[in-house]
């Protein structure tokens, strides 16, 4: 009797202990969300009040320039930065399955800049890219008078900078994840294709890549989740601008919050959540579906 | 992030009330001050206020905010919301404020001594809401100043301009020269500050008025708006190519460092010229933006306090409106800060050149104008930093199609 009753008071204990996170986790994800999507049916500006203003904040919201432009830039920056971070983390990825030498150093090296702070790399990048003081500015000294880099500072171009950081910061988690299901395909795959003759790039393109699929969609969703959340590399590197060129909608949202537009902030808030839904609903819809097939 | 910390504010809202003071009126009175004075210079200035109110016998609390402006704001709204509101803090003057006081979540300020300071009618304008005061000033800060370089304009044989078509004509001589002929820092607050300069130098002082106090539809539409976003469209060719998203502290270091010659900002500019160990009207020279008629486009900060029940919280909030009151405090106050008290009856003496300048035009009250930011709702006023943000960065939109912009702003939109 005595080893039962220790293990039911090791279970009552896991429950007591978890019934705090799950009591903030409740409280962040559902009380607040739900308290943020009432604030965006009123006109709260400065202080929240519960006027219930139907839709107004959304056609406040969709009659700014500027959020339009935010809007724009999201669509240009994730698909920057999905495709970029897939294609370059998968050639790397296949670089180093190859068994180039010293394969694990360079592994170390491209996931390096994911250990740096978002705030860090918008610096190191701001610092490059500045027209009279980077790159440009050092190849310029250097006798290279015609050469020109100036995207940072120009509205048409500002956005693809902030894809650029973005993507060297993050291609190293595309490359590890899809490093991971290289080194798990299975050991007999390459065996028959020995026997059979088939060149080793003829199995990447027909077989290998193929069997990765999943692979690639989970890969994407992981990357249009960081897209989402972009933040701190606007602030730090164009903060936005010049203007609001290459703001992107998370960035707005905060701003609105100081220009004490509560109400239209909440509706930005609310419609990037429903952009990620969108994003991440068909996955898991799919997922389950399979693994309900299996 | 900051969306976080609002909900958090929220959500202890119900238990995070301030535990009942101690009712007993102290000898010394604690008062929670809370403020974003925090630079250096701004700290020596505020520690004359601090040993006013202790010298009193107060007792001063420090809450330090994250940041100016909006952060600010956002900071103290946070605490009010969350029921815990500090006993004074540091306010934009203006709409923002207002909306605090129709709430009832601002008192009346403690009422004034024989020795009050005498307010401009537009200051105490802007300081008050349905007739009652609800903030005390602490300085006044200039927006329309035109700080050079006296050596680049000397080389280059150029007078102070005085209008604006002066000044285009003196920046393609610059430009000539291989000089940076007006320092601008790309952020939007900073493309708004000079294109109110501009406003105010071609439209003048009544213009001013019109567009941004009464917020006057034939104003906002009429050709002078236009010939306004000409010039300002003009300039645009005189900025060197990494302003955008440049700060105003580096961008006033062009100046300093002569690869500048002319800047347009706050006099908040003079510190940055003095930590580099110019003197601002000698090797820096200043000036108001060029205009026809004189005029002074003041941003103002107050003090202002929360609605209290307990005794000691109202005996510390009357002993700092006393001390702040105090022309033996403010005025040193504003002259550490670089500004002008805001009590105009004060002589102008240890004053540096360009607070003398500024008092000397003050006298006539009809020079009194507010920044834009002050009288517009905060949402508005973002609205239409948007609008010139956005004409200023797309050299494509023609001054016909920056003015649409803000007409469409201003009049239809908000």
């Amino acid at each position: 009797m005595q080893p039962r009753a220790h293990r039911l008071s090791l279970n009552s204990c896991a429950t007591l202990m978890l019934i705090p996170g799950a009591c903030i986790a409740l409280l962040c994800f559902v009380v607040f969300t739900a308290w943020t999507a009432l604030i965006s049916l009123t006109d709260s500006r400065l202080l929240p009040n519960y006027q219930i203003a139907g839709w107004l904040q959304y056609r406040r919201l969709f009659a700014s320039d500027h959020w339009w432009t935010a809007t724009g830039n999201f669509v240009i920056y994730t698909a920057c930065i999905v495709s970029g971070c897939i294609l370059l983390g998968y050639a790397l990825a296949l670089l180093i399955d190859r068994g180039v030498r010293w394969g694990n150093v360079y592994r170390t090296i491209f996931l390096l800049p994911l250990s740096i702070s978002f705030v860090v790399t918008g610096l190191i990048w701001r610092w490059l890219l500045e027209p009279g003081l980077g790159a440009q500015h050092a190849l310029r000294e250097a006798g290279w008078t015609s050469f020109t880099f100036d995207w940072l500072v120009r509205s048409d171009r500002a956005i693809y900078t902030i894809a650029m950081a973005s993507i060297w910061q993050h291609v190293g988690v595309a490359m590890l994840v899809f490093l991971a299901a290289l080194r798990g395909v299975d050991l007999n795959v390459w065996k028959i294709a020995r026997v059979d003759g088939i060149p080793s790039w003829r199995m990447y393109v027909h077989v290998i890549t193929p069997l990765l699929r999943p692979v690639f969609a989970t890969a994407a969703v992981l990357l249009l989740c960081t897209a989402i959340k972009t933040f701190d590399v606007v602030v730090t590197l164009t903060s936005g601008g010049p203007g609001f060129s290459s703001d992107l909608p998370a960035r707005f949202v905060v701003e609105l919050m100081q220009r004490q537009e509560l109400g239209m902030a909440a509706a930005g808030a609310c419609l990037l959540l429903a952009a990620a839904a969108a994003a991440i609903g068909p996955y898991l819809y799919i997922e389950g579906r399979r693994r309900r097939l299996a | 992030m900051q969306i976080y910390l609002w909900m958090l504010a929220f959500g202890i809202a119900g238990c995070g009330a301030r535990e009942p003071a101690i009712e007993t009126a102290s000898d010394h009175p604690p008062v929670e001050v809370m403020h974003w004075l925090t630079s250096d210079r701004d700290a020596a200035a505020l520690s004359v206020l601090r040993e006013g109110l202790t010298a009193r016998g107060g007792t001063w609390v420090d809450a330090p905010m994250p940041g100016a402006g909006g952060i600010g704001r956002s900071a103290v709204v946070s605490r009010i919301v969350g029921g815990n509101p500090p006993d004074v803090f540091q306010f934009s003057l203006g709409a923002s404020l207002d909306e605090l006081a129709d709430q009832n979540l601002v008192a009346q300020v403690p009422p004034s001594s024989p020795d009050d300071v005498s307010l401009s009618p537009v200051v105490l304008r802007a300081a008050s809401n349905a007739g009652r005061q609800i903030a005390i000033p602490i300085v006044i800060r200039g927006v329309n100043w035109l700080f050079y370089n006296e050596a680049v304009l000397r080389a280059a044989e150029i007078t102070l301009p005085r209008t604006w078509p002066e000044f285009l004509s003196a920046a393609a001589k610059l430009q000539a020269s291989g000089k940076i002929p007006l320092a601008l820092g790309g952020q939007p607050w900073q493309e708004r500050m000079l294109f109110n300069t501009v406003l105010l130098g071609i439209g003048g002082r009544d213009f001013y008025r019109r567009v941004y106090e009464q917020l006057d539809p034939a104003a906002i539409r009429s050709p002078t708006m236009l010939r306004i976003y000409e010039t300002f469209a003009e300039l645009r060719g005189y900025v060197d190519q990494n302003s955008p998203g440049r700060r105003w502290n580096q961008t006033t270091n062009l100046l300093v460092r002569g690869e500048a010659a002319f800047l347009v900002m706050g006099d908040w500019a003079k510190s940055e010229i003095i930590a580099a160990g110019l003197t601002p009207g000698k090797e820096i020279g200043c000036a108001l933006t060029p205009a026809a008629q004189d005029a002074y486009i003041m941003m103002i900060d107050g003090f202002a306090f929360s609605p209290t029940t307990s005794p000691a919280v109202s005996a510390g909030q009357a002993l700092f409106a006393q001390t702040l009151r105090d022309p033996a405090v403010h005025v040193p106050l504003a002259q550490e800060m670089g500004a002008i008290p805001a009590n105009l009856a004060v002589p102008i003496t240890g004053f540096d050149r360009c607070s003398a300048v500024a008092l000397q035009v003050l006298q006539d009250p009809r020079t009194h104008l507010l920044d834009s930011s002050m009288n517009l709702e905060a949402g508005l006023a973002g609205a239409i930093d948007d609008a010139v943000s956005r004409f200023w960065n797309d050299r494509t939109l023609t001054p016909q199609q920056g003015h649409a912009l803000l007409i469409a702003t201003m009049i239809s939109g908000g």
